[in-house]
């Protein structure tokens, strides 16, 4: 799935929040997302999630406007997501439901993503009662059971220990190489960039400031920002 | 004291003894509230989620209305009902004063604003997470609705409980309207009510007693069903 947005602006009263002169996201590539708190990240995850349509400018989905045929094939997954007060099968499984797919399709596909996330010994449980990290987890495995086409990921492995995150992203290789999945992942983790991303956009001030290959965006970047994430990364 | 201990046990004579009476006015108590509770029910909670999830003109006012409503005094509504079904009120011509369905109308009133107004504190809540997660995962607009409701469901046993709990301790608005007739209109509270009145303290405390236990089963399991969904 292809994303282009061109003179894309998004204001809350008098403070503008995006200002992006165009940003393409290819199909197939996964596209990391960094820049400081404030600078307009999360607010461009929705706006091209569907979940904030009061913008100015064009957002087009494969060359035409979004509509809700492309919100069907894509997802966003939050840092602290909403899992149904139900128990961990129900919430993976849920999407599936929503698409009409039959038992044995439902099981076989939950089966993957279940083992891929080691989420097994808490399939029994409500989603309500799980630890922040295995709802991250669970959360991620809901989002690529459907193998949705565009995965938006807004800061998915924040606080979680390195075991877990290690799966999440291979989680997020594998769908990306079975469906070639056009991902975007928010992140303020360097090495998590290096290790999974193709692309990076610097982000600052609603802009996106600079974008190119991961390390081509980290050396471009002045400042003292990539001082401080690399000082997050070192507290991991 | 020795009259409440008394009354405690004329309690368990009454129940055992299998009294016409006092099994008349608990049925007739089960019937009203259970029915207005339900009607209640089925008008409160579309108009509660409907009023979370969607922003309208005069949305505060109604709001502010339906707060009002919440606490509306039992006699009021009473009142209101009596007025429009008396001989010359709007509805007088169906004859319903005095009757089981006035009181349930009284208490409809009376119940529906309590459920509506919970409904839509839980909506308001949790709606917008609930409309998120369903858009991101691909829902249309009933496959919202549909986990939405799902999601909501504890807290609409919740208010329904809250709307039983309002509907069988009402006294003012079933006196006013169904009048207290013996083996027509008599139901548990108003029972009370005119034997305590009557100074026939024994009888009005077996009859308290046996509408605690009443409300105790009825909430129980409703309760129940609030944890295991």
């Amino acid at each position: 799935m292809d994303v282009l947005a061109k003179n894309l602006t998004k204001r809350y009263g008098d403070k503008t929040i995006l200002n992006i002169d165009e940003l393409e996201l290819k199909q197939g590539v996964i596209t990391g997302v960094i820049g400081p708190n404030g600078s307009g990240k999360s607010t461009l995850m929705k706006v091209i999630a569907g979940l904030d349509k009061e913008f100015e400018g064009m957002l087009q989905i494969n060359g035409q406007t979004a509509d809700q045929t492309a919100y069907r094939d894509m997802t966003l997954v939050f840092q602290k997501p909403y899992l149904i007060n139900s128990d961990v099968y129900h919430n993976i499984a849920y999407p599936l439901k929503l698409r009409g797919q039959t038992k044995q399709q439902i099981a076989e596909k939950t089966e993957k993503v279940i083992e891929l996330l080691q989420l097994k010994a808490i399939l029994q449980q409500n989603a309500r009662t799980l630890s922040g990290g295995e709802g991250q987890k669970v959360a991620l495995a809901r989002a690529i059971v459907f193998e949705p086409k565009l995965l938006l990921l807004d800061e998915p492995t924040a606080n979680i220990d390195p075991q877990s995150m290690q799966l999440m992203e291979d989680a997020i290789q594998y769908i990306h190489q079975k469906c070639r999945t056009t991902i975007v992942l928010v992140t303020h983790n360097i090495r998590q960039l290096q290790r999974v991303c193709h692309e990076a956009v610097f982000m600052r001030e609603g802009r996106t400031e600079q974008r190119g290959t991961v390390e081509a965006v980290l050396k471009s970047i002045k400042g003292n920002y990539l001082g401080e994430l690399l000082e997050q990364e070192l507290q991991i | 004291m020795d009259y409440i201990m008394q009354g405690f046990g004329e309690a368990f004579r009454l129940l055992l003894s299998f009294d016409k009476e006092i099994y008349g006015i608990i049925l007739l108590t089960l019937y009203v509230t259970t029915m207005s509770t339900l009607i209640a029910s089925c008008i409160a909670v579309p108009l509660g989620i409907l009023a979370g999830i969607k922003n309208f003109r005069f949305k505060k006012t109604v709001i502010r209305l339906l707060y009002t409503l919440m606490s509306m005094p039992p006699v009021i509504a009473g009142l209101f009902v009596f007025l429009v079904l008396s001989r010359r009120g709007p509805l007088g011509q169906l004859e319903l004063l005095f009757t089981p369905t006035a009181m349930i109308l009284a208490q409809v009133l009376l119940v529906t604003p309590i459920i509506m107004g919970v409904t839509y504190n839980s909506t308001r809540e949790k709606g917008p997470s609930v409309r998120q997660l369903a858009h991101t995962l691909g829902a249309d607009r009933l496959q919202s609705l549909g986990l939405l409701l799902f999601e909501l469901r504890a807290d609409i046993l919740g208010a329904v409980v809250s709307g039983y709990g309002r509907a069988i301790s009402e006294v003012g608005a079933v006196m006013l309207v169904g009048g207290n007739i013996k083996g027509h209109t008599r139901v548990m509270t108003t029972s009370i009510a005119m034997l305590q009145s009557m100074g026939d303290y024994s009888q009005a405390i077996a009859i308290g007693v046996v509408l605690l236990g009443l409300s105790f089963v009825v909430n129980s399991i409703l309760y129940q069903g609030q944890r295991v969904i």
